[in-house]
């Protein structure tokens, strides 16, 4: 008796608490300006890797990514997708963003737009490097076996746009660059001065 | 009363389908299973799971006689692909197979 009382207690907070993890992608498909379809598959796919980005760049939406056969992936946002497709599609949602969600997302919208190809290989990118603590090499060949579809250059361009959304120098990296380019710059300097 | 001798779950199989029990046609049910309505190109297929063409091909075919994945066209970047999804059918297979091979392997450990 005691067990029902309390399932009756957690229930409702739980399906409030999937409500509020929707609304909150939702909210950031509108701050991107991200007009989703779900008979598009490939605006499914930008649904799936934007809110795999954001999870890797530490904004946690509640719709965890690991790998399957499309790269990093959410079942549980497909089925939400699926599941609540007029609220997505008309970005119903009162859910507002923090003003650094707000940064972060225009971070994402001005580095990667909506490309999906973009999207695809910088996610899968993304998560080689930063969940399973790939290097650099193996991420790459990693993004290689899983997307041998896209181009040299289409992979390129999509990991130098994850690096470029998800890696922030650190104070400490900006002085190392500055210790490592600052003799060049002297040099160059002192040329000039000749 | 549940049986786990190892003869009540050798029996409990005949009520799988036998066509679902080969490598090819199970990596295919478990990585469509997940994707759910999404489903997944013929491209990311033959990538992930690292099948030829002519296997996968094959394959695909079979489960999609037996009802168990639909295919169609979709375009992605102006290129038209091929998408398999499961079905309702497949998933119950899916589920009844991976249930059936779980308490299957419990038993032999």
């Amino acid at each position: 008796m005691e067990a029902d009382e309390d399932l009756a207690v957690q229930v409702p907070p739980l399906r409030s608490m999937n409500m509020e993890k929707r609304k909150k992608v939702i909210a950031f498909f509108k701050e991107l300006g991200f007009e989703f379809n779900i008979s598009r598959f490939d605006d499914r796919l930008i649904a799936q890797k934007l809110v795999c980005l954001l999870d890797l760049r530490g904004i946690n939406l509640g719709y965890p990514c690991s790998i399957y056969v499309r790269g990093p992936y959410s079942p549980d946002l497909t089925d939400d997708l699926f599941g609540f497709t007029s609220e997505f599609e008309s970005l119903e949602t009162k859910a507002r963003l923090s003003a650094a969600e707000k940064e972060t997302a225009g971070d994402l919208g001005r580095i990667f737009g909506q490309k999906p190809v973009h999207l695809e290989v910088g996610a899968t990118y993304g998560y080689y490097a930063l969940r399973q603590n790939c290097n650099p090499l193996e991420a790459l060949r990693q993004v290689k076996r899983l997307k041998p579809f896209y181009s040299e250059a289409q992979i390129a361009l999509g990991i130098s746009k994850a690096k470029e959304f998800l890696f922030r120098p650190t104070p400490k990296d900006l002085e190392e660059l500055k210790m490592e380019t600052g003799v060049w710059q002297r040099v160059s300097l002192k040329s000039l001065e000749k | 009363m549940v049986q786990n001798d190892i003869l009540s779950i050798l029996n409990e199989s005949e009520a799988l389908n036998a066509k679902v029990f080969s490598l090819v046609r199970l990596k295919l049910l478990a990585s469509l299973a997940a994707l759910g309505s999404d489903g997944a190109t013929y491209r990311e297929l033959k990538a992930a799971l690292d099948i030829n063409d002519g296997v996968l091909f094959a394959n695909l075919n079979v489960l999609k006689d037996m009802g168990y994945l639909t295919s169609g066209k979709i375009t992605s970047e102006g290129k038209e692909l091929e998408l398999y999804t499961i079905t309702t059918d497949g998933h119950d297979e899916w589920k009844r197979t991976r249930t059936w091979l779980c308490r299957f392997l419990h038993c032999g450990a």
